[in-house]
């Protein structure tokens, strides 16, 4: 006999009550009255007492169904040895210790899986899903992407020297077999020096790195970098990359909301910054075989990141550290192996035009 | 034999009435025992011990009651693992069963007067609900966004759509708050009695487009009256069983501390926000009341501030893995400072459960909207 308490579902008044075990099902006695209730055991299902600190809670019917609650968790293991053949319906404490120890193992390999997932799988899928996306989606991705960074009121726009900057991409992009991306570069009027590559080939360069350039081989350098990334699809597998490594952290992490949004913002950039040193090595290496091909004298690429280098002495070691491009050294170093690889005489860019004068594109 | 159902009057042969489905027998006893009013548990050793009541009404003390958590960290550590493992293994489908899992162990660890909260939502209900939250979202904001740029609308009408979008947000951030309040509290039951939300989504949709093109208009101030005026739609369409919660509270007297805490919001590093948060949970506690019932908070900013600030940090050093330390720590935070005064009349609540879809639920987990009201 086992004291618990009984709820009918209608009203909610909490009414003492007996429990016993018989042959067939639950035999309920209430305290105030005496009536009593037989409960068949198919008919009964556990809610609650799964774990330590909770109540033992059977139910019986639809939706709001009767409850019987029981403290004793020993009820539970009386249950199933009188009715093995409904053990299977009722939760064996015996399994606790268990269970805890499942628990445990599940949060080791959740965590196993987390990281493999975050340093190889997800990556190698973007790789995989990047290659397949289609240029089209690209080129739309690109065109949205460019009116957002590079909104037509600030861009120069020129036409004459316009024609100079693209007969500058137009001997880069010749010297591949297929020009799959229509690329073409816009020049920002904003002082900060850089450029990046949007997806489906758009190339945006700000007027501060323009006025940094002292000829067109310098900035061919810059182009053919910046080609490279579109070629090897670097932002669109950044942006897959980002998505689903946001879906990971929020598995991980489960219901965090607002509060970890910092946390999990840096360690998407931190890896983000890890896989984009690589690609800017790649970029570079590849940038500088394009201008091989296109007869572009490499010296322009180098004292231009030489330039960026003195520049870069200026910033603090940390953010250095932190900054997108790898460390200046390292690359002219590389470069500088790669550019002695030359196979022909270089080609003069802009032949008979004044690079002080074409690059004033932004000069009202 | 045939006797007319003590409910509702039909006539019963069985034991069961077979329009309203009361047991009559049970039925007559609960009525006589409400009848004759408290009566104090016999000694009799077979019974469960009553839970005790601190203080009772009769004696000019004012009776207290408090919720008790049961559960613990290593607990809801032991769920929050295997739904992690799970959920990267059914590729985020078991996200919604885990969701369920922990809002039962949540519910089902509370305790009021001996008797524990049960969760009655299930993962499947979660799931089809964000199917719909997707549809629900997506498919205007798909229409409005990606169609003119495939179609190559001119400027204007782009910018006009784009307008119409946060029109769109400013309609379905309140649907899905009402519909995730309407879904948990009717998946939410004590003795056996669902909760239920019965409040007009058409109406809080208007409370909240005019309150925040208010609190835009006034540079903030009208915030204070924009959260009271939730807080009351929120509290005072909800219901326990046949019984209603109450709110009276007015917004002006939030006025004042917000102003204050606008005023030292700089000077304090933004640490005047907890104390104004406390203040504020003080103030909608204080005038929330369930029948004779009503609940009082004695929270204070400092400690707000210390708790919110500790799982912040805790959180972060451990890289999540603290979870479910801080959300234990939550509810027994907010356990600590929260008592009902007054009797608990519960004679004449009955059940009565209200119907709810997921669909606001899942909605409001896609636009991250979920609110803590309680």
């Amino acid at each position: 006999m086992w004291p618990a308490h009984y709820l009918d579902g209608r009203t909610p008044v909490r009414q003492a009550a007996r429990v016993t075990i018989g042959p067939s099902g639950l035999e309920i006695t209430l305290a105030d009255g005496g009536a009593s209730l037989r409960w068949p055991l198919a008919q009964v299902r556990q809610t609650q007492g799964f774990r330590e600190g909770e109540q033992v809670r059977l139910e019986r019917g639809g939706d709001l169904a009767e409850a019987l609650l029981i403290d004793d968790v020993a009820f539970l293991s009386a249950l199933r040895a009188a009715a093995p053949g409904a053990a299977r319906a009722f939760h064996d404490p015996r399994r606790r210790r268990l269970r805890a120890s499942l628990a445990g193992l599940a949060a080791l390999v959740a965590v196993v899986l987390g990281a493999v997932l975050y340093t190889w799988g997800i990556p190698a899928l973007a790789g995989i899903a990047a290659a397949r996306v289609p240029v089209a989606w690209e080129v739309a991705l690109g065109e949205t992407a460019i009116a957002q960074l590079a909104p037509p009121a600030r861009r120069c726009a020129d036409p004459a020297r316009q024609q100079r900057l693209d007969e500058i991409t137009g001997a880069l992009v010749a010297t591949l077999p297929q020009p799959s991306y229509p690329f073409r570069v816009t020049v920002v009027d904003q002082p900060m020096v850089n450029a990046f590559a949007t997806p489906g080939g758009f190339i945006v360069v700000f007027r501060g790195l323009l006025d940094r350039t002292a000829s067109a081989e310098e900035l061919a350098g810059v182009l053919a970098h910046e080609i490279q990334h579109v070629l090897h699809r670097d932002a669109t597998r950044a942006i897959l990359r980002q998505a689903s490594t946001g879906i990971l952290l929020a598995a991980l992490l489960g219901d965090v909301s607002g509060v970890l949004a910092f946390g999990v913002d840096s360690a998407r950039t931190l890896g983000d910054l890890r896989h984009s040193r690589a690609a800017e090595h790649e970029a570079d290496h590849d940038g500088m075989r394009m201008l091989h091909a296109a007869a572009v004298d490499p010296e322009g690429m180098l004292t231009f990141f030489r330039g960026m280098q003195e520049l870069e002495g200026t910033t603090p070691a940390a953010v250095r550290y932190l900054s997108t491009h790898p460390p200046a050294a390292d690359r002219l170093q590389a470069l500088a192996v790669l550019a002695a690889q030359r196979a022909r005489p270089p080609v003069k860019l802009l032949a008979g035009y004044d690079w002080a004068e074409v690059k004033r594109i932004c000069a009202r | 034999m045939t006797e007319p159902c003590p409910r509702c009057g039909v006539p019963v042969s069985g034991d069961k009435c077979p329009r309203c489905g009361v047991l009559v027998a049970l039925y007559r006893v609960a009525m006589d025992k409400l009848r004759q009013g408290p009566v104090a548990a016999p000694a009799r050793s077979p019974w469960p011990a009553r839970p005790p009541t601190p203080a009772a009404g009769r004696d000019g003390v004012v009776e207290r009651r408090r919720l008790v958590f049961h559960g613990s960290a290593g607990g809801l550590f032991g769920i929050q693992a295997v739904n992690v493992l799970f959920t990267l293994l059914t590729l985020g489908v078991f996200y919604f069963w885990g969701k369920t899992r922990v809002r039962a162990y949540l519910l089902g660890g509370t305790e009021l007067e001996g008797d524990r909260l049960a969760y009655h939502g299930t993962g499947m209900e979660l799931l089809v609900g964000f199917a719909k939250g997707v549809a629900v979202l997506f498919v205007p904001v798909a229409l409005l966004t990606i169609v003119p740029q495939v179609y190559g609308v001119p400027d204007a009408v782009t910018s006009a759509l784009s307008g119409m979008l946060s029109l769109l947000g400013l309609v379905l951030v309140p649907l899905a708050m009402v519909g995730a309040r309407r879904y948990r509290l009717s998946r939410s039951s004590w003795r056996g009695i669902r909760f239920s939300f019965r409040g007009p989504a058409r109406e809080f949709v208007g409370i909240f487009v005019v309150g925040s093109i208010l609190t835009a208009l006034t540079l903030g101030f009208y915030y204070p009256v924009f959260v009271t005026r939730q807080q009351a739609f929120m509290i005072s369409h909800s219901y326990f069983g046949s019984g209603r919660f109450d709110f009276d509270g007015r917004g002006r007297e939030l006025l004042g501390p917000f102003l204050l805490m606008v005023l030292l919001f700089l000077p304090t590093l933004g640490l005047s926000w907890f104390w104004f948060s406390a203040r504020r949970q003080r103030f909608f506690t204080a005038h929330t009341r369930f029948g004779a019932t009503r609940f009082r908070s004695t929270v204070t900013g400092g400690r707000l501030a210390w708790l919110t600030l500790s799982n912040v940090a805790a959180i972060v050093l451990t890289l999540g893995l603290a979870w479910p330390w801080t959300v234990v720590r939550g509810v027994r935070f907010a356990f600590r400072y929260l008592t009902l005064q007054g009797p608990l009349d519960l004679a004449d609540v009955r059940q009565e459960a209200q119907a709810a879809s997921a669909t606001g639920e899942g909605l409001a987990g896609l636009l991250d909207a979920d609110f803590g009201v309680s």
